[in-house]
């Protein structure tokens, strides 16, 4: 039984910047994205301001993971190609990846994937903006990087108790911490100002009938996530997959074609997955 | 397509990738056929190993993939639409050896 208090968890989460296992490159941008109105100019000269950073950047956008034509050379044109929220959230997955190698190996991987996923879903259902749709799958399992920093022990339990018996990871999780990644890396999102739908994905991608605006989002990212477990790349905190909502599966109405091309597309990147790190 | 190390690399295989320098640009493009002079060139730059055209070397026996298929769907069998994703994610890993 579980003796962590989800409102002491919120608390912990909404002060990250204070959090002393959280890394100072993520408190950085912390402060950064939580502006009220930052500008495309400034998270600009952020990114530039930083090699490293700038350098990551570049390998993400250039990356499958957007599937943009050509090759997009400078920061500014990439801000000014995916915006403020794509931006921001791109800025958070590539921040996130040395965290999540440490955490929980494979994180990355199963991210990676499902963003890349997540977009081909999005394209073929027509959805006006993509890569917002595969940024959300890049952060849907944000909430595990801060559950496995903040109580390692804990979430060791919690993925135990899946193995073992053979329930999925969402459900250890409510087990041992009476909430769950979902809800941490909404609070996460909430606090870093993203956007409503971004939101809405990362609290309801296991129970995608829940979400009130970004139901075909969220319900992308659901079936993304899942087939990425179904294929077994990376690893998420449990190895098997979960039952397909229903409801989600016959509002995407993915054609088997569609599944192998998502399937496609995942493989022929995955194999790069380290070079876009 | 098969990443491969710089060291394996032999005239007359093809990029599947482009090149890249590590701010990211591009030194050579995708589809290029590589000549000796360009696998030297390659070989100079700060590179581990690059994309070349042709079918993917898998890394674990078809066996071993089909029982871990098998153990990551142990506990969806028969469940609403599991059964047609498992057949075409099963599909799809066997494709990956053919």
């Amino acid at each position: 039984m579980s003796n962590i208090d989800p409102k002491v968890l919120r608390h912990k989460v909404e002060n990250i910047n204070t959090l002393p296992t959280v890394p100072g490159v993520l408190k950085k941008l912390s402060v950064v994205i939580e502006k009220p109105r930052i500008t495309l100019v400034e998270i600009s000269s952020f990114i530039s301001n930083d090699p490293a950073l700038t350098t990551r950047v570049l390998k993400m956008v250039n990356s499958a993971i957007y599937g943009f034509p050509g090759r997009i050379a400078s920061v500014s044109h990439a801000t000014m190609l995916l915006g403020l929220n794509v931006i921001k959230g791109l800025l958070l997955g590539v921040s996130v990846f040395e965290l999540m190698q440490k955490t929980m190996s494979g994180l990355y991987e199963h991210s990676l994937a499902c963003a890349i996923a997540s977009r081909v879903i999005a394209q073929k259902k027509g959805l006006k903006e993509p890569e917002e749709v595969s940024v959300a799958g890049l952060l849907h399992d944000i909430g595990k990087v801060i559950l496995t920093l903040e109580f390692p022990t804990e979430y060791q339990v919690a993925m135990n108790e899946a193995q073992g018996k053979g329930i999925s990871i969402f459900d250890a999780e409510k087990n041992q911490f009476n909430a769950t990644h979902a809800n941490v890396g909404s609070w996460l999102a909430e606090k870093w100002r993203f956007p409503s739908n971004l939101i809405e994905v990362i609290e309801y991608h296991h129970r995608p009938v829940l979400a009130k605006n970004a139901q075909m989002e969220t319900a992308i990212v659901h079936m993304a996530d899942l087939l990425v477990r179904a294929r077994g790349f990376g690893f998420a905190g449990g190895i098997f997959v979960p039952e397909v909502n229903t409801i989600a599966y016959e509002l995407l109405k993915l054609s088997e074609g569609d599944i192998k091309d998502v399937l496609m597309e995942m493989e022929d990147n995955m194999e790069s997955a380290e070079d876009i790190s | 397509m098969p990443k491969i190390p710089v060291s394996k690399l032999e005239p007359g295989m093809k990029l599947a990738k482009p090149v890249t320098a590590k701010n990211g640009m591009v030194m050579l493009g995708e589809g290029t056929e590589l000549t000796a002079t360009w696998i030297e060139r390659i070989q100079d730059m700060d590179i581990n190993n690059i994309f070349v055209e042709g079918p993917s070397i898998q890394t674990i026996a078809k066996e071993d993939a089909m029982d871990s298929l098998n153990t990551r769907f142990s506990h969806v069998e028969g469940k609403p639409y599991m059964n047609v994703i498992k057949r075409i994610v099963k599909e799809h890993i066997e494709g990956l050896y053919e």
